[in-house]
């Protein structure tokens, strides 16, 4: 069993709110060179990252399933002229990225997840696995519905961060791993983010032979 | 977390790799004998533009089938794996790439056929994988461009220490497509002129190239051990490197300290990039005085995400064959002394260390050693 202390949950939930919204809502917390070029998901991770402060001898892990699927989809429409920008912001752990050079806030550790079914209990496994005093597990996925291709993007948006530490004192919960018999098991990006909103409990097998506990004081 | 490598050692069982040369011990013998897997071919596939330096693997066109023309490739890794109940508790799968099926995705985009749709996201892609090599569900997806395959190797080494694991599977491949030749065409890296990492001339360049590579680590080796691995991400800038180098150093001062007292070569990362080349040589020929160094890439070109663990599956088969290639592509005058541009003896070293760079400014480093 590995444990680790939840010190600090943040969350964001702007369901089907529009990326202009988003980054009117939440430029404030970026010089403005840096927000002209952040895309949602850039800004919701920023959003939830901003009061954990990640530290360079912080281990970083990232889960998103679908990443920048909008620039994604930008890209793809820039060709044959294709955008050099929109390429870099394409690739997976991009909005943790935007996030971080906005800051110019380097990290030792940084582990991005791609993944559905068991990427919340892999990312979770490397968070609890970090050598370092505190590790940041966040997430999350902007909402893009590119036509025809509904399975390549995430209907809803979201993003959530949790900063883990083996200090029990002062946490407001838990994060357990557990050996499970269980050959089974999944707990998606957007039930774990739920979990995490409504501070509700989650004790269940999250991949084969993991056993995943959600736990609050 | 004090800045100190990864260890104990964790011992390699296993590892080969697919190139356009064939398997490790093919590549590093193409290598050795300064053979360029890349040729000039229009950027867009199908599609046209400026000719520049790929390296599909042989018959492969740059434009995606569906279902992909690469998934034989894949196949024919697979079936070279030691026997394992790959995916289950005990033995925990880490696929690591950088585009995934993207080539698809791009695919999908220009004929709009539904059937690239099960190959477009990372974990579709994946779960197909997974069925079709019969692993079970506990297989991880790591993407941080191209220094991907080293975190799929760091995570494993940690599952074996402090998870329940026996032993742990990377898997890692990447494959061109237009999406990703037009992407780095668009920032004039990828130009009509061929790679020649660590050579000081007027203008940088790379090259790209399939690749697909596995390494099975575990409690029983083969005879050589992971014995320290880094990481660092400098979150400087989404292209460029910190220009003092420091984001170099600081991924490989703890395996320099890790290796002290050990004769070593070293890989190096060597796009044929100048900066970066330049920050590299330097960093490493600070740090492992007199130590020979190499870059493969301006041979295979540079298989992004695949690329940590390609080469160091043709690293092993180095070591095992008693002679390292040298930097193909390259001539003096270049950044260091220390760039070896011909084939040396391996016999002199007891290990080699592994490095590779990536989107903002991310550095791995690993020491592979003999045990």
């Amino acid at each position: 069993m590995i444990e680790r202390h939840i010190h600090c949950v943040q969350t964001e939930d702007p369901g089907l709110e529009e990326p202009a919204a988003t980054r009117a809502r939440l430029r404030h917390l970026f010089p403005p060179g840096a927000a002209r070029r952040l895309t949602q998901l850039g800004f919701l991770m920023g959003s939830v990252l901003d009061p954990v402060k990640p530290a360079e001898e912080d281990g970083l892990v990232y889960a998103s399933s679908y990443g920048e699927s909008r620039a994604l989809h930008e890209y793809l429409a820039s060709f044959p002229m294709a955008s050099p920008t929109l390429f870099q912001t394409s690739i997976h752990p991009s909005a943790v990225q935007q996030v971080l050079v906005a800051r110019q806030q380097p990290v030792r550790e940084f582990f991005p997840f791609g993944g559905h079914a068991q990427i919340v209990a892999h990312a979770a496994q490397a968070a609890l696995w970090s050598p370092s005093p505190r590790s940041i597990l966040c997430g999350g996925e902007e909402r893009t519905l590119p036509p025809g291709n509904s399975r390549t993007a995430s209907s809803i948006g979201f993003a959530f961060a949790l900063a883990l530490s083996a200090v029990a004192g002062g946490s407001v919960g838990s994060l357990r791993l557990l050996e499970t018999a269980d050959a089974g098991g999944e707990l998606t990006l957007p039930d774990f983010f739920t979990a995490l909103r409504d501070r509700r409990a989650l004790d269940q097998t999250a991949a084969p032979g993991v056993r995943l506990v959600l736990a609050w004081r | 977390m004090s800045n100190a490598a990864d260890s104990p050692p964790v011992r390699i069982e296993a590892a080969d790799c697919r190139t356009p040369f064939g398997d490790a011990r093919a590549t590093c013998a193409a290598l050795r004998a300064g053979r360029r897997a890349l040729a000039l071919q229009p950027v867009l596939g199908a599609a046209g533009g400026d000719a520049v330096p790929l390296a599909p693997l042989p018959g492969r066109a740059l434009d995606e089938t569906a279902p992909p023309a690469w998934l034989p490739c894949l196949d024919g890794l697979v079936a070279t794996l030691p026997e394992a109940p790959w995916g289950d508790a005990r033995h925990p799968v880490f696929v690591t790439s950088s585009n995934f099926g993207v080539g698809s995705l791009y695919a999908f985009a220009h004929d709009h056929d539904p059937a690239h749709l099960e190959f477009c996201t990372p974990f579709a892609l994946v779960e197909g994988l997974r069925r079709r090599f019969g692993w079970g569900g506990n297989v991880a997806l790591l993407s941080h461009a191209c220094v991907s395959a080293h975190l799929g190797l760091l995570l494993a080494s940690r599952a074996l220490r402090a998870g329940p694991a026996e032993r742990a599977l990377v898997f890692t491949f990447d494959f061109i497509s237009p999406f990703v030749t037009g992407g780095f065409h668009a920032l004039k890296i990828l130009n009509p002129e061929l790679p020649a990492p660590y050579a000081v001339r007027p203008t940088g360049s790379i090259g790209l190239g399939d690749g697909a590579a596995f390494a099975v680590l575990g409690k029983a080796g083969a005879g050589f051990s992971l014995s320290a691995q880094t990481l660092h991400n400098e979150m400087h800038h989404f292209t460029a490197n910190r220009a003092d180098g420091t984001g170099f150093a600081a991924s490989l001062e703890p395996v320099a300290d890790a290796a002290r007292g050990r004769r070593l070569w070293l890989k190096g990362h060597g796009t044929g990039t100048l900066e970066a080349g330049r920050l590299e040589a330097e960093a490493l020929a600070r740090l492992f005085p007199g130590a020979p160094l190499v870059s493969w890439k301006g041979g295979l070109g540079h298989t992004l995400g695949s690329c940590g663990l390609v080469e160091l599956a043709i690293a092993l088969a180095a070591m095992r064959g008693g002679e390292a290639p040298g930097t193909v592509g390259s001539a003096p005058p270049c950044f260091v002394d220390a760039v070896a541009t011909e084939p040396f003896a391996t016999s002199a070293y007891d290990g080699v260390v592994l490095a590779s760079n990536a989107f903002g400014g991310a550095h791995a480093t690993c020491l592979l050693t003999h045990d």
